[in-house]
Formats: C-alpha cells, structure tokens, sequence
C-alpha cells in the first residue's frame, strides 16, 4: 500500500534569471519527504533557498525543474486540490490589512477559503482565542507588537483549517516569551495531526520544535536529521577558550586525538577545537592536572557548523 | 543678523532638497506627458465651458481663472511633502535640530509652488491663443510677477494648512483635494466674485487668490491701473496675514504633536 | 466564485471606511456641482443644469477607477497579500472584481450629492425626464465604469508609469469624455478619440435623459457604452491572467 506523504519533493530546481543579472540557482535538485504528521525544520542561513521551497510547494511559484506533492496532489498541476490543504504564515511585517482590525482580516481570509458565514464567525473566534488576541480582535493591526502580528499570522493560515501548514521565518523579531508560547501553539497543531514544515535559522527552535531537520545551504539540502542528532553534531564542535596555559602543554594537547587545532587569540588567549565527542573532558582534565583555571567552554554558532559540514561532506549521513 | 543668515542658510538647502525631491519624482518625460498634459486639459475643461455657451467673454474668464488655480494647486500640493517628512521618519529628526520647523518646512516646498506658478504661465500663453483670445501686449507681462504673487499667496495659506494637519497625516491627501475644489468655488475663480452673497464675498476676499485673480484679470482687460494696484495690494496683504499666521501657529502645532505622540515616526 | 466576489466587496467597503483619501471624491463631488451650478446661473442658462448634475458624477466615479479601484492588485503586491490571495483556493479575478465592484457602486453616493445640492443650495430640482432610459444608462455605466476600472487595475501592475498616468488621466478624460461639455463642441480633430471613450456616449445619454424631447438612437448608443465597458473587462481579466502566470512563473510580482 502506498502511503501518502504530507509533503513529497523530488528533485525539485528553481532557477531565477532577474534583468541583467547572471542566473540565480535558488534551489538545485532537492528531494525531500514529509510524512503526514511530521515538524519538519529547514535549517538554513539567509538566502539558503528556504522560502523559494516554500513558495513552490503553496502554489505561489513554479519550478523550474522537478516535482513536488502535497497530500499527493502535484502542487504545479493540480492547485485546485491542494491550495484548500495548505495554509501559509508567512510572517513578518507585512501581509496583514493593516488598517483593518484583527478580527476583520481573518474573516476576509475565511471568506476566500470557502467557509460559510456561520463557519467564518464560529472560526474566527476560535482561532483569535487559540493565538491569544480575543481581546485585541476589533484593534487595528496597525497598532499590534510584531509577536501579535506573527499569532495573527499563524490564525490567518489556520483559517482555511490547513492540513499542510508551511510557516516561513514564523518567530522572527518575537521576544523570547512570545516564541516559547507560539512553539507551543505549533506542538499543539502537530497533535491534530497536522502536517507542518517550518523555516528557520534559529538552531534552538529547530531543536526545540521539529522532529526532524533539514539543513540547507545556497539551494542544497545538506543533512536531514532529527534535533538530537543535529544537536550531538554540535557537541561534537566544541571549542575551549585557555588563558594563561604554557606553550608545552598547547603543544601537548594539539596531539590529543580529537583536538583539531588549537590557535592564539589576539587577546592572548588559546582557542583549542574539538571534532569529537569525548575530546572535551579529556582536554579540560589535561588542563586542570597542569593548574590552568581559566577556562571556558562553548559551542560554535551555526555558520560555523555549516562551514564544518560543507567541509567534511562525507560527513553528511 | 546672524540668525537672519543662518534662517537664509537653512532656507535655501530646504529650498534645494525639496527641489531634489521633486526631480526624484518627475522625469522630463512625465513632467510634459504626465503633469503637463492634465495642466493643459484642466484649463481646457474649463474654458471650454465658455464655447459651450458661445462667449469668448466667458472663454478668457475661464481660462484666466483656471490658468492661475494651476499655480494654487502647486503651491497646495507642497503640503504633501510635510508627510512625506513624517512618512520617512525625517519629521523627528528636524524637530531635535536647532532650525525653526516651519522655516524648513516653508522651504521645503518653495519649488513645488514655484513648478505651479511656471506652469500656469505655460498654460496662458499656450491656451490663451488656442482659444483665439488676445492678450495686450506688454501690459500682459504683469500676469508674470502677478501669479507669482498668488501663488506665493496661496502657498502661505498652504503652510498655515499644514500646521493644522501635521499631527494626522493621514488626512493630507483628502485636505489638499479638497482644498484645491474649495478654493475653486469661492474665489472667484469661475465666476466672478460679485456673483456671490455679500457675506460670502467677504470671506472670499479674505482668502488667497481673490483679489489677485481680479488684479490679473484687470491687466488683460481694459482695467485702469489704479484698480489692478489696489487688488494687488489686497492680495499682498492678505498673503501675509496668512504667512504670519501660519509662522505664529506652526509651533504651537508641532508642540502639541509632541505633547501627544501623534509626530510619531512613518505611520 | 460568488463567495470570493462577496469577500472582495465587503472588505473593499471596510478600507472606505480605514482610509480617509478613500472619500476624496465625495468631498468634491458636491463642491464640483456647486461650482458647475454658479456658472450656468451666472450665465442665465438654466436650460444647462442637466450637465451641472451629471458632470460631478462622472468625476468622481472616474477618480474611483483611477485612484481607487486601479490600485486594487499593486496594492495587493505592496502590501505583501497578492501570493496569498493567488495561494488560496479562491477565484483571484472574482475576488478583484468584487472590489472594484463594490467601490463603483459606492460612487453612486455621488449623485445623491449632486440633486442635494442643486435642491437644497440652488433650489433647482434635477427632473428626470426619460426614467427607464435614465436608469439603464446609469446601470450600464457602472457596469463600464467597473469594466474599465478592472483594466486599469491589471495595467496598472505592469506599466512601469502607472503613477504618473493616474494622476494625469483625470482632466484628460474629463475633456474626451465630454462629461460637462458635449464632444459636440469640440473640435472636430479630437471627436474620433471620443468615440472610443465610452464617458462621451454615456454622459450624452444622460444628459438626454434628463432633458423633454426623445432619446434618439437610445439602443446604439447604450450599446455602445456597453461595447466599451465589455472591451475593459475583456482586456483586464485577460491581463490578470498575464499577472498571475508572471507572480507564478518569474516570481517577480510577488513582491514589490
């Protein structure tokens, strides 16, 4: 029996060629699957190609090569089938009337995804009081926080009842409450049953919400793995911050196994990088035996994961 | 004297970067083809009224009146640039500069209005024998400095507007259209202004472009001298009273925008 | 598609009311009939007050189109909700249709202003002499008006001076139109590019149809506003097709 995937992309190009420019490859041949039910994560700096796939798979652009599935409806050819499935938060500042109230935007939206008057009211209030702005509906959007603005969002796309939800950058800009509580909102919508691919480039929240990650980089899927995986990858990169160690002993833990370099600040200090899980405790062992106290441990950020990766591509599982 | 110099400094680069301002809009292209054209057709819409009613009487007053409410409409569309100042955020950051706001403000929109007076000149002598009216020569080169002065009339009342919308930009789009409209109905500009009930006359020579609509009008008819100078003089004096009045109440406008939050940045 | 139609008309009527220069044309409508009311009385010709009335109709239903329900979609791109609106399983043209719809038929407010003005300032009361013919005329008009004004709102997103046209095609159009002074009376040069305004055989007929005496050749005349209404339409609805191809394909609508 064939089972169908929330989300199928296959071998999916998308080339732009803007006026006097050279051609742009946003997207090059990415194949991914989505089982329904699944918080899918797409990792990945800015201009990775992130939105373009998801612009691509609500309908909204066109490939240039390839095919992509929702529910198993071909997004290019069957867009009757699949744009009443989908929903999109897009987010950010624009893409609500901002003149208008919160209540008023929803119900227009409720309207264009063929609910009745009854269902448009019944959800619209439902939805307000699911994001939290019962109290704010009849404001203007004008007047709302960007974390108000981005609840407002994810309601408009839950208007149509989504069974696909694709949320692009959704807590950009939020504090870190008002983030924490929409991660929650998307737990919950994951307990519906609801099929969700959320863009990122935030490594907490990939980790935090999804169960599983793709990471992408200049329109090429890197890795897809689940947040721990992703998270032990991480680890594994840590880097040691010494000062006031003897240049023996720097020598000395340059040949640990598992140390990849270990080089000088130019506030004096020694940065020594780790690649293997393990290589760590050893080190600080290493360090604290000699009498060298001041330490400091933490994990490289995101780009430099990246870097590590495109550079040790065999790496990729 | 120095804060004279320095009030002129300020006033010219305002001058000059609301000039910029303006090319940044227009093209030479969309300037004729574009602003140009409607000028031309607004006039026209008008006087044609004239033909309609098989007067060239009423031809030259049409046209004549509608000619010089292209200068009007300059100096009225100035205003736009004080929200775009509050649109770009630019608005606050003049506001904590040691410069009086209405100087730069004043300033800012000189060009717009000078654009109006320039294309109202256009439109006469292009019009004028379109419409085979004959202008007396060299008498009607005082229409020149004459619609320069209305138009700088209209532009004080322009500024004294501005003050007033300042804190609900909003609303400038729909004061200046209206304005334009309003102004056109009550200063004589399509008919003439003893057409009116004397309370009304009165008003009206109270407003900017009234009594020097007349003064034009005297030039290119057969009026005597010391009555074009009298009208002239009215409409100096009633250009000023609005300039004073709007340099008197700016301040107090912007202050108030303070007090209230309502300069806020872009809305 | 209704649905969508009637989604598009009722928040076109909730951004009347959010947005002030929304009300521009009611605002000189009425000042408009004034001022065309002190001329022709000025000038003793009463006989003319049927074009005083219908002229500021005219203007501001004109002044929707072109400020108003011209800017429907490039509002929509700027604003960042034309991928939205193509993504949702709505009919995008019905939904802009809807709009432009509901803001035409909202210019209708401006004739009421007109008789006001000329009943309660002027005491002149604006007779219709021809009923059903005034009444078929308006009707078709509209339906021009919005014809019209859905071509505008589809050319306006891909001429790149679309700005500059909108705030220079009033007067113009005012002029060819013959919405105040009969094309009759202008020069015989300029009569051929009136034909193809549909303002010039729309205001005729008004004007007839306020006037005693017959309403000549009324079914080709009315045909013929209908003809132009129709060729709008046609036009708009087959350049939004071009819209949305170009929002999908190149991806360079989507955004500003």
């Amino acid at each position: 029996m064939v089972v169908v995937q929330g989300v199928e992309v296959q071998d999916i190009r998308r080339v732009f060629t803007p006026r006097k420019r050279e051609p742009v490859v946003a997207l090059d041949d990415v194949s991914l699957s989505i089982p329904t039910g699944e918080v899918h994560g797409l990792l990945g700096p800015n201009g990775a190609g992130k939105t373009t796939l998801v612009k691509i798979l609500s309908t909204v652009l066109l490939p240039s090569a390839g095919r992509a599935f929702v529910c198993g409806h071909d997004v290019v050819v069957e867009t009757k089938a699949v744009r009443p499935l989908i929903g999109i938060v897009f987010g950010g500042e624009r893409g609500l009337y901002t003149r208008l109230s919160a209540r008023q935007n929803l119900e227009y939206w409720g309207a264009l995804y063929q609910l009745n008057g009854g269902e448009i009211k019944k959800r619209t209030e439902l939805l307000l009081e699911r994001v939290g702005l019962t109290d704010r509906a009849g404001q203007r959007v004008e007047e709302f926080s960007r974390g108000m603005k981005q609840r407002l969002h994810l309601a408009r796309g839950l208007m149509g009842d989504a069974r696909v939800l694709f949320l692009d950058e959704p807590t950009t800009g939020m504090d870190p409450l008002a983030a924490r509580e929409f991660r929650q909102l998307i737990g919950e919508l994951k307990g519906e049953g609801r099929t969700i691919l959320l863009t990122t480039h935030d490594m907490v929240e990939a980790e935090t919400v999804c169960d599983r990650v793709t990471l992408i980089d200049h329109g090429r899927l890197l890795a897809t793995e689940t947040p721990r995986t992703l998270g032990s990858l991480i680890s594994r990169f840590q880097r040691i911050d010494v000062e006031d160690a003897p240049d023996e002993l720097l020598a000395e833990l340059e040949h640990i196994a598992g140390v990849s370099s270990v080089s000088m600040q130019a506030d004096g200090s020694a940065r020594i990088e780790v690649t293997e899980e393990g290589a760590t405790s050893i080190v600080l062992r290493r360090l604290v035996d000699s009498g060298v106290t001041s330490v400091k441990t933490s994990l490289p950020s995101l780009e430099e994961v990246y870097v590590q990766m495109i550079g040790e591509r065999g790496l990729v599982v | 004297m120095r804060g004279l110099v320095s009030t002129a400094r300020v006033s010219w680069y305002a001058i000059v970067s609301g000039a910029n301002d303006y090319w940044s809009i227009f093209t030479l292209k969309s300037w004729i083809f574009g602003w140009c054209v409607r000028m031309i057709s607004q006039v026209s819409f008008f006087a044609l009224i004239g033909k309609l009613l098989r007067s060239d009487e009423q031809t030259q007053f049409f046209l004549i009146g509608n000619a010089v409410m292209i200068a009007v409409m300059g100096a009225l569309f100035a205003m736009n640039m004080t929200t775009s100042e509050r649109g770009n955020g630019t608005l606050s950051l003049m506001l904590a500069s040691p410069s009086r706001p209405v100087v730069v403000f004043a300033s800012r929109g000189i060009y717009v209005m000078a654009d109006g007076v320039f294309s109202s000149l256009l439109g006469l002598a292009i019009l004028g024998p379109a419409f085979g009216l004959h202008f007396p020569f060299p008498r009607v080169l005082l229409v020149i400095p004459l619609t320069a002065l209305v138009g700088f009339s209209a532009y004080s009342f322009s500024t004294f507007l501005a003050g007033v919308i300042i804190r609900r930009r909003e609303m400038t789009g729909l004061i200046v259209n209206a304005t334009i409209v309003t102004l056109m109905a009550l200063c004589g500009v399509n008919v003439p202004v003893s057409f009116y009930p004397s309370w009304l006359a009165w008003i009206s020579r109270c407003l900017p472009i009234t009594n020097g609509l007349e003064a034009i009008r005297g030039v290119v008819g057969d009026v005597s001298w010391s009555t074009v100078g009298a009208h002239a003089g009215v409409e100096i004096v009633v250009a000023g009273a609005w300039l004073l009045l709007a340099l008197g109440t700016f301040g107090r406008f912007i202050r108030a925008g303070q007090r209230d939050g309502s300069l806020e940045y872009a809305s | 598609m209704i649905r969508a139609f009637l989604a598009g008309a009722r928040i076109q009527l909730q951004f009347l009311r959010a947005y002030p220069d929304a009300l521009i044309p009611f605002f000189t409508a009425p000042m408009f009939s004034v001022i065309f009311l002190m001329i022709f009385r000025h000038a003793g010709r009463t006989d003319l007050t049927a074009y005083a009335a219908i002229a500021p109709v005219f203007i501001a239903l004109w002044w929707l189109a072109l400020f108003n329900s011209g800017w429907t979609i490039t509002i929509e791109r700027w604003n960042g909700t034309l991928e939205m609106l193509v993504a949702a399983p709505s009919s995008f043209a019905a939904v802009i249709l809807g709009r432009i719809t509901a803001t035409t038929m909202v210019g209708i407010v401006s004739f009421g202003e007109t008789w006001l003005v000329a009943r309660l300032l002027f005491g002149t009361r604006i007779t219709i002499y021809h009923t059903w013919g005034f009444l078929a005329t308006a009707l078709v008009t509209l339906a021009a008006m919005a014809g019209t004004a859905v071509a505008m709102s589809s050319l306006f997103v891909l001429a790149r001076n679309a700005v500059t046209f909108s705030n220079s095609a009033s007067y113009p159009f005012y002029v060819l139109g013959g919405i105040l002074v009969p094309v009759s009376v202008l020069p015989h040069w300029i009569r051929p590019v009136s034909s193809v305004v549909f303002l010039s055989w729309s205001a005729d007929l008004l004007r007839a149809a306020l006037r005693p005496g017959p309403m000549h050749h009324f079914a080709f005349r009315l045909g013929m506003v209908a003809l132009l209404g129709a060729c709008g339409l046609v036009v708009g609805v087959w350049t939004m097709r071009v819209i949305l191809v170009r929002v999908r394909g190149s991806g360079e609508l989507g955004t500003t």
